[in-house]
């Protein structure tokens, strides 16, 4: 079996380091507004959105994505 | 003359072909012959009537600590379990710097539940190097250990309090590349890593703060050993799931390696929901890749007191935040606050289908033994009030020493666990052998596996389930010369009766350093284990001969490796 043959799965990425959801709303979900596409990424990514805040005193405070997590870029199949 | 016969038992020789019966004979610490044997022996074993099986493999442990302290890894050992894996979860106790050591008890403690005292009491830490640890928890090894060695250690030594701070660099990247070889050339059977712990801060683990391309830089290294990745995947989600699943996929397939993820439970409100995930994974196993998900025989269980955070209201931060971040008084004192009760009572309504059905397990007052073995539903009855509130009251009560017990709280659907533990592409563990100590006993999975399912339910065939703890973890992990019962395989062995095989029953005992407490099961119809030809725990005579090996073991001692294709 090829890649090409595996069933289709919500599709997903898989973030840089330097990522925030205005990034990957940018580069992913270029064909709408910046602030409906960050919306639209935190509704369907609610385990990085809910996620506690990084504390003040981190560099990373402010911006909710991890380097290692998945984010999806589109609702789940059955919604679509 | 041998070392040692087992006589006339029923042979399971871990293949999966049917069982017969045999004479074993073992010279030194392998096996030497099967078969009827008219020599004679230093020791025999009279084994009429009981199975003789391949000792279990048991591939996700947390034992990293209690290693230094037991080298039984009591009481994993005396059901059966012949090898361990310790070091899952991207959490290793090596390698380690003097200044990171606290970090880490602070990360087992929150996500393993391992007691702070424990480690204060328990480890004499004289170690930095992964070599070091190995040769620290050698002496003295009763039993074999594959040891991970975790992402989040790694990252620590290498990027310090940058690890939970930023992505790598090029040259950190190079550096924990250099790491992991010398880890795995001391002897580590692979990598761990996690996508959804947390440390003590409630803050993610080093291991969260690594893009895909560190990841793939390791995964890069247990390439050119072929060792194991495994992962702990974001376990709630199936698409989550999936999404996980299809990145190790592609390491495997890019640097033929075996990868395994763990766990998968069969979710109560959503038992079709592990369907979705089989499905790709046996679509990934038809591409070419090694992708594992590993399942536990045991349904959920967790027991807790006030006295120490639970994991069982993570999902309720208000509950939460007192039990991680308060010292006893301050529970007390919000107990008994009544604006503050009033509002754990109210957050607490989201569970309100759950307080019922919990069972007091255990107090020490003599007023409140009379509740023990009830409900908190039938508590609430005989003391005119609601569930939640009778179990503030009886932990006020009790000085927080009241005990409950969530039972069965998922994977208890026997027809779809059976379906998941003989599904050919499903790695049987996730014990979590060794840690969650005051939240449930992490022992008896494979009794419980032989009882449950092969005897009491018959879905299973007992030649298949020992094939699923023995050969399968064998060849899955590469750990060579164990698994089977063989002629010239290392004489790992495990002797049970069938008929009353069982994981045991759950006790409280106090047998942790610093005077601390844990649940266990003692083994219950295991008859005699042997680990390296010498045997290390009978039932008739305890724990004895000391012969456990590091697996697969240091660079230049190590049989070639063969990992399942």
């Amino acid at each position: 079996m090829s890649v090409s043959e595996l069933s289709p799965v919500r599709k997903s990425i898989l973030p840089t380091g330097d990522d925030t959801w205005a990034t990957i709303a940018r580069r992913e979900l270029a064909d709408r507004p910046e602030d409906k596409a960050v919306s639209d990424l935190q509704s369907w990514n609610l385990h990085v959105f809910m996620r506690a805040p990084a504390p003040e005193t981190s560099p990373r405070a402010g911006n909710q994505v991890l380097p290692s997590d998945v984010i999806f870029v589109e609702p789940p199949l059955s919604d679509a | 003359m041998y070392d040692l016969i087992i006589r006339q038992g029923n042979v399971v020789d871990g293949s999966g072909l049917p069982a017969y019966t045999a004479d074993i004979a073992v010279k030194d610490n392998r096996i030497a012959r099967i078969g009827r044997i008219a020599e004679s022996a230093t020791r025999e074993i009279d084994a009429e009537g009981k199975i003789v099986a391949p000792g279990f493999i048991d591939p996700h442990t947390h034992f990293d600590a209690q290693l230094l302290w037991d080298g039984c890894a009591k009481p994993a050992l005396s059901h059966g379990v012949t090898t361990i894996v310790p070091g899952n979860c991207s959490l290793s106790l090596a390698p380690l710097k003097p200044d990171h050591r606290m970090r880490l008890v602070g990360m087992f403690n929150q996500i393993e539940e391992m007691p702070y005292k424990a480690f204060r009491e328990g480890v004499v830490w004289d170690w930095e190097t992964f070599a070091e640890y190995i040769t620290r928890i050698r002496k003295g090894l009763a039993i074999n250990v594959a040891p991970l060695v975790g992402h989040s250690v790694i990252r620590l030594w290498v990027m310090n309090d940058a690890a939970t701070e930023r992505t790598a660099t090029d040259e950190e990247l190079a550096e924990m590349q250099d790491v992991l070889r010398e880890c795995l050339d001391a002897g580590a059977a692979g990598l761990s890593t996690s996508y959804v712990d947390m440390d003590e801060t409630l803050q993610p683990v080093p291991s969260r703060y690594a893009d895909a391309r560190e990841v793939e830089a390791l995964a890069e290294v247990l390439g050119e050993y072929g060792r194991m990745l495994q992962i702990v995947p974001e376990f709630y989600d199936p698409d989550l799931t999936i999404a996980r699943l299809d990145q190790l996929a592609e390491l495997s397939i890019k640097y033929s390696i075996p990868t395994t993820f763990s766990p998968l439970f069969v979710n109560s409100d959503n038992v079709d929901a592990v369907d979705k995930v089989m499905d790709r994974v046996d679509e990934q196993f038809a591409r070419g890749a090694r992708v594992w998900p590993q399942v536990q025989t045991r349904p959920i269980d967790i027991s807790f007191s006030f006295a120490v955070p639970s994991l069982l209201f993570i999902r309720i931060p208000g509950w939460y935040r007192v039990m991680r971040f308060g010292t006893h008084e301050d529970i007390m004192n919000t107990f008994s606050d009544a604006g503050k009760r009033e509002a754990l009572i109210e957050e607490a309504k989201v569970y309100n289908d759950l307080w019922p059905i919990l069972v007091l397990r255990q107090v020490k007052t003599e007023a409140n033994q009379k509740y023990v073995g009830k409900t908190l539903g039938e508590i609430a009855k005989m003391r005119d009030t609601t569930p939640v509130e009778a179990m503030i009251d009886l932990s006020l009560e009790e000085g927080l020493d009241a005990h409950f017990l969530a039972a069965s709280m998922g994977h208890n659907n026997d027809d779809k666990v059976v379906s998941l533990l003989k599904h050919p592409r499903v790695h049987i563990g996730a014990s979590d052998g060794g840690a969650h100590i005051l939240s449930f006993s992490t022992y008896g999975d494979t009794g419980y596996l032989l009882a449950h399912f092969v005897r009491d339910l018959k879905t299973m065939r007992l030649e298949d389930a020992v094939k699923k703890v023995t050969s399968d973890t064998a060849s899955i992990w590469g750990i060579p010369e164990r698994g089977l019962l063989q002629p010239g395989y290392i004489a790992d062995i495990a002797i049970f009766d069938p008929e009353t095989i069982d994981r045991g029953v759950e006790k409280f005992v106090q047998d942790v350093p610093g005077d601390g407490s844990r649940y266990v099961r003692d083994s219950h119809g295991v008859d005699t284990v042997i680990v390296g030809g010498g045997i290390a725990w009978s039932a008739k005579e305890g724990y004895q001969e000391a012969r456990g090996a590091v697996l697969p073991g240091e660079k230049g001692s190590q049989p070639e490796l063969v990992a399942a294709e």
